[in-house]
């Protein structure tokens, strides 16, 4: 009974969210049916398209399992995009700056280093959180900012190319790429990367001690304590994973797409990546499912503005309804708040 | 050569305030919140939304007035459906506040897509002018950088005396105080707690929603997509570096306004710093003053956990 509210609630908000978006769209005055074939042509309208909504959440996966990671533990890491930009950072700096190195171990030492740096970003926060209770929700804020800012001032001084004007870093060299996985389209190595990630992430949360302290944690730090599960420890691992996952999610993108750094790699990835982990229930394979079902919502709104002029900012308001939504509808089927927190 | 380097000291003051309003504003929204226990990160939203309907409003009607009013009622939209989330349905602040910020971005790009179309041309809408006070306007320095601005900037510096007075010589601001430290006691007292933090709720819409006014009404003289970009987020560091005190935020944000203004001086002289230096300087300070403040932790005990009312 309780599994058939479940689903019942949750096919009511899919019926709403539509709704919304359907009435958006006859308001913008576009023909319904050009805008909905655009939407589902710009996601399964050929296998370029396909591959690019697979690009498109390779990120979101890796941020979006660093996100649900922190989550489980409680630490409310609002900060993946600084750490992913902090990745960008160091795969383009080992690209650039390290002697020839075989590619395939020059690329493995620049993933490493994008989760190294990536982590670090989110450990200070998550040390400040766990040794002294400084709340971390802004503090991930301010080192988004730092991150972004930071990058501008890289590309614009040290790690800016010498034979260009733009701020921007020199390419790195053609071969230090991730394997292209269905040349001649984008698809690159880096997907692979977070479904491994996802694996791991699933291994490393359900099935070892870590995990489970870490989760533990998440449910009731004061038992934890109790228990003798560090709380500290744990929020500072999950901080390190988190931010780690995040970071990966940028050096992949560089390697894989960019091959350069710059201003603006990410649209926002690391915003997004909480709503996917929260769509996806900080569940590993969750986190997938939402990242892929998020990346095609924006490539098909992309689509449906181009060939049917319904403006693309329809996928924020579908993201931030669903979001919404979703947390609300816990509160329709249990009306004791408490339980929907 | 000295009174050159006054009238620069006074001008970089002048273009400091303008700077810091919104921020003021929308910090103080955010104080009134905060203190009550809500913390909530969809002040950008609130900020896009009073910006958007503001503008939607003064240009149509051609009244800087109703254009004030749509602000405010922009604002207080997000802000009393943010209110409605984390106090009745108890659902987590951080995210609903995350989400309000896209559904705040998502609307307001698409209304005004679908009012205006692309063009090149950005469609406008009236400008306050700046009305200087006579007499106050003479006094040296402070005359032309605080009594020669316009109506956001003297409404801003009442706001802040007003909330010094409700907040810290009030007893609602002592209500607030504590329903943000131990609602449970605070019930216990008789103070209705979701009734105090619906109207923190809404005095946070009321003054984000100005605040966000304050961008096409005074500032710029049109909307685009986006136009807050991050002010919101600089208003929720003005409040912990000016520590949840409204006089604290005030000058918070004409510090940060000052980096601002400073950063666009140097641009055109040509210094070759890249501005990231100084737009990253705000965002540094706070976490030092966080880092700096262990121990004497002054935030709400209750800030960010939901209420249930027994």
């Amino acid at each position: 009974m309780r599994l058939l509210r479940e689903f019942g609630s949750f096919a009511v908000v899919l019926a709403a969210t539509c709704l919304v978006a359907t009435v958006l769209v006859i308001a913008v005055g576009s023909d319904i049916t050009r805008a909905f074939n655009s939407f589902f042509g710009g996601i399964f309208g050929s296998f370029y398209s396909i591959t690019e909504v697979l690009v498109r959440a390779t990120p979101l996966i890796l941020a979006g399992l660093g996100v649900a990671v922190a989550f489980q533990a409680r630490f409310f890491n609002i900060g993946a995009e600084g750490q992913l930009y902090m990745g960008a950072v160091a795969a383009t700096w080992i690209g650039l700056y390290l002697p020839p190195l075989p590619i395939a171990l020059h690329l493995a030492l620049g993933l490493v280093c994008g989760f190294l740096l990536g982590g670090l970003w989110a450990l200070i926060p998550g040390f400040l959180k766990g040794q002294f209770q400084i709340p971390e929700v802004i503090n991930t804020i301010m080192f988004n900012y730092i991150a972004i800012n930071l990058v501008g001032i890289l590309v614009r001084t040290v790690m800016s190319n010498p034979e260009s004007p733009l701020p921007m870093s020199a390419r790195l060299p053609d071969n230090l790429h991730l394997p292209l996985l269905a040349d001649p389209t984008r698809l690159h190595g880096g997907l692979v990367i977070a479904l491994g990630c996802a694996v791991l992430v699933y291994f490393f949360l359900y099935k070892t001690t870590w995990g489970f302290e870490l989760r533990a944690v998440g449910v009731n730090p004061r038992a934890c304590t109790c228990a003798g599960i560090s709380v500290k420890k744990n929020i500072v691992v999950s901080s390190l994973v988190s931010g780690g996952l995040a970071g990966l999610a940028g050096s992949s993108e560089i390697l894989g797409i960019h091959q350069r750094l710059m201003e603006g790699i990410s649209p926002d990835f690391g915003y997004v990546a909480i709503i996917v982990a929260l769509l996806g229930k900080n569940h590993p394979l969750g986190v997938v499912a939402a990242a892929l079902g998020i990346a095609a919502l924006q490539m098909g709104a992309n689509t449906m503005q181009r060939r049917a002029g319904v403006p693309a900012s329809i996928s924020l308001i579908i993201m931030g309804l669903l979001v919404v939504l979703i947390l609300g509808r816990r509160y329709f089927i249990n009306p004791t708040p408490g339980e929907a927190a | 050569m000295e009174s050159e380097f006054l009238a620069t000291a006074t001008a970089l003051l002048a273009a400091s305030i303008r700077m810091s309003t919104p921020l003021t504003l929308a910090g103080i929204g955010e104080t009134y919140s905060e203190k009550s226990g809500i913390l909530n990160i969809g002040l950008e939203g609130i900020m896009l939304s009073g910006a958007f309907f503001s503008f939607i409003t003064a240009h149509y009607t051609q009244s800087l007035l109703l254009g004030v009013a749509g602000g405010c009622l922009g604002g207080i939209f997000i802000a009393m459906i943010h209110g409605y989330l984390s106090i009745r349905m108890g659902i987590d602040q951080t995210i609903s506040g995350l989400a309000l910020n896209f559904l705040s971005l998502g609307l307001t790009s698409f209304f005004f897509l679908m009012a205006f179309g692309k063009t090149t041309e950005l469609p406008e809408c009236p400008v306050v002018a700046p009305l200087p006070i006579p007499f106050l306007k003479d006094i040296p320095v402070i005359g032309p950088a605080l009594f020669s601005q316009d109506l956001f900037v003297y409404g801003m510096l009442i706001v802040v005396i007003v909330s010094y007075v409700v907040l810290h010589k009030m007893e609602w601001g002592v209500n607030i105080l504590a329903i943000g430290e131990h609602p449970k006691a605070a019930a216990a007292a008789g103070i209705d707690v979701p009734k105090t933090r619906y109207f923190a709720a809404l005095l946070n819409g009321l003054c984000g929603g100005l605040a966000g006014s304050y961008l096409p009404l005074a500032l710029l003289g049109f909307f685009m997509e986006n136009v807050t970009s991050g002010k919101g987020y600089i208003a929720l560091v003005v409040v912990i570096l000016g520590r949840r005190h409204p006089v604290g935020v005030f000058l918070a944000a004409i510090l940060v306004g000052a980096a601002e203004a400073l950063q666009f001086r140097l641009q055109t002289m040509g210094t070759g710093i890249p501005s990231q230096v100084f737009n990253m300087f705000p965002y540094v300070i706070t976490v030092l003053v966080l880092f700096v403040s262990i121990g004497k932790n002054r935030t709400p005990a209750a800030l960010g956990e939901p209420y249930h009312q027994e």
